[in-house]
């Protein structure tokens, strides 16, 4: 009789400890992809630092949004492989990488755009091995859904690009569902992205949790001005498609 | 669809089981150590987490800043946005954005913004905006009178650029965007302009200001053909034996922020003063060309070094 309410005082103990843990940490996780090997002195000669502080930003912002664990990565870490078996389990997908929008297989005007892996150490871009198409994410996400995906590259902002539908994202701005796609729908400066990005991320995260919307933030952000752009051709214009009233919060319901 | 749905509820049940598998591997600890448990950072988040930028605020009042909300008040109506049921204040460091600024905001009858004004430390607009959705189905405003309603409220702001105004279309978010890059001594400021949106049926939406400090100008200047030479010598010593050639498409004075692009050492570093440099638009064939598109370099006019850059991946 004692082992029992012992145990029964173990289960209750266990069950009020569920209840406290899945209302602050129900696991909505999060990926955030960073290509930097492409960008390295072996490639290029130099450098590039913005993969780095990129990815940075936006693995500290996504998990103060409320998603956990935090998996992905920068460098090497990012294949296809990778990326394409873990996006399924994902509620946030976010990738600082070259991306574009390429005819599909089935040749133009079909478009199937794509996203790039990271090399690996020691190699160097190239699409043919490289590229992670928007047809294999979908179906690679068996059609669940996704609550936040921010493309972090060239043109998959754009009206061409495939790559929101890959995560069931319709081009809509009237959504009612938990979803909010981010890219730039132009050439882009990394500088102007992570500007972009890290006052998005100022307005979301500046408030207590949930409180703005992302429509919000990415309102706010687009607003400050101050973005360099390569040329005329290619005005700053980051795109956003999903529910302008979603405040961000992890999960379906 | 009716597929898609039922794998769409998969997701739930894996974050609900990955909470029950979790308390089952910590049960134990749990119960044995009467619930003290560490609580880390969410696992999977790298350790380059910490440190990392953060913003902060301080609650403004109407009453303790009259003239803040008396200014933010202005700007609102001067730019024609809608009255909130309620106003908040704050003054914000934004470690992000690495600013520092008060902000009122107007809010709705649920407490969601409906438009903010921010100024910075002297007092002066940074930036303006408004969160209703733009209009969808109205008359369509030419770019003329885009410019001609822009320049109309930022007179009555207290925004007064002097330069020509470059208006764009915004096929994204629709109407107009109109800027007007400022120039020192007679250089832009790379990123330096005054802003403002103006929706398609000729309403503002948003307005900004940015201005950077801008450093002496150099005692001596170094000419174009030198500082091309320090371009090409730069893109050799980069681009040699790796499969992929350059051209340097144009080059320019301008005033420029130093940045950390090419040099990890410089990130975090605090912003510093614009300097006069040539700045180089290359443009990368070959190997380099699979995943960059433009490669911007700063060469100091000053002292012919490299102090920064950007890349078009």
């Amino acid at each position: 009789m004692r082992r029992a309410k012992a145990l029964l005082v173990s289960v209750l103990l266990a069950v009020s400890a569920l209840g406290a843990t899945a209302q602050g940490a129900l696991a909505y996780r999060g990926d955030v992809w960073s290509n930097s090997d492409s960008f390295t002195a072996h490639c290029l000669g130099f450098t590039d630092t913005w993969p780095k502080q990129l990815y940075s930003l936006n693995t500290a912002q996504i998990a103060a949004l409320g998603y956990s664990p935090i998996g992905g990565a920068l460098g090497p870490g990012f294949t296809r492989s990778s990326f394409l078996s873990n996006v399924f389990y994902d509620y946030a997908v976010y990738a600082h990488t070259h991306g574009d929008n390429y005819w599909a297989a089935s040749g133009a005007p079909n478009v199937d755009s794509a996203i790039l892996q990271d090399p690996g150490t020691g190699n160097c871009s190239s699409f043919s091995r490289d590229a992670i198409r928007s047809s294999a994410i979908k179906s690679a996400t068996y059609g669940t859904f996704y609550n936040l995906v921010i493309m972090s590259t060239c043109k998959l902002g754009s009206s061409a690009s495939t790559m929101p539908g890959a995560f069931q994202i319709e081009k809509t701005k009237s959504s009612t569902d938990r979803k909010f796609y981010i890219g730039y729908a132009t050439l882009t400066y990394d500088s102007s992205q992570f500007r972009f990005e890290s006052a998005l991320w100022s307005y979301l995260n500046g408030a207590p949790n949930h409180q703005r919307t992302l429509y919000q933030a990415f309102t706010y952000a687009a607003s400050i001005g101050g973005y360099s752009v390569p040329d005329s051709a290619n005005p700053f214009q980051p795109n956003w498609w999903g529910n302008p009233n979603y405040n961000g919060t992890p999960g379906w319901m | 669809m009716s597929a898609v749905r039922t794998i769409a509820k998969v997701k739930p049940f894996l974050a609900v089981t990955a909470v029950v598998l979790g308390l089952a591997a910590t049960a134990g600890p749990l119960t044995a150590a009467g619930f003290s448990r560490e609580v880390s950072g969410s696992p999977g988040v790298p350790s380059s987490r910490i440190g990392e930028p953060t913003v902060t605020d301080t609650v403004l009042y109407a009453d303790d800043s009259p003239d803040l909300f008396a200014k933010a008040g202005a700007v609102r109506d001067a730019l024609g946005f809608p009255a909130g049921a309620a106003r908040s204040g704050r003054h914000v460091k934004d470690g992000l954005q690495n600013a520092e600024y008060d902000e009122v905001a107007d809010l709705d009858s649920a407490g969601q913004p409906i438009s903010l004004t921010q100024f910075d430390g002297r007092g002066r607009l940074v930036s303006a905006v408004r969160f209703d959705l733009p209009p969808r189905l109205s008359a369509k405003v030419t770019s003329d009178q885009a410019s001609k309603a822009a320049q109309g409220v930022l007179a009555r702001s207290g925004l007064m650029p002097s330069s020509k105004a470059r208006v764009e279309p915004n096929p994204v978010a629709g109407g107009w965007d109109v800027h007007w890059p400022r120039t020192e001594a007679g250089f832009p400021v790379r990123g330096d302009e005054t802003s403002a949106h103006v929706w398609q049926d000729g309403r503002i939406q948003s307005v900004a200001r940015v201005e950077h400090e801008v450093s002496a100008l150099p005692s001596k200047r170094l000419g174009q053909a030198d500082a091309k030479d320090v371009v090409t010598h730069q893109f050799d010593a980069w681009f040699t034996g790796r499969g992929s050639g350059y051209a340097v498409q144009n080059m320019d004075l301008e005033w420029v922020e130093p940045n950390a692009a090419f040099d990890a050492g410089k990130i975090g570093a605090a912003p510093a003063p614009c300097r006069l440099a040539w700045v180089a638009n290359v443009t990368p064939s070959g190997a380099a060309a699979e995943v960059i598109w433009q490669i911007t370099l700063y060469v100091d006019a000053g002292n012919g070094t490299v102090i920064g850059g950007d890349v078009v991946e």
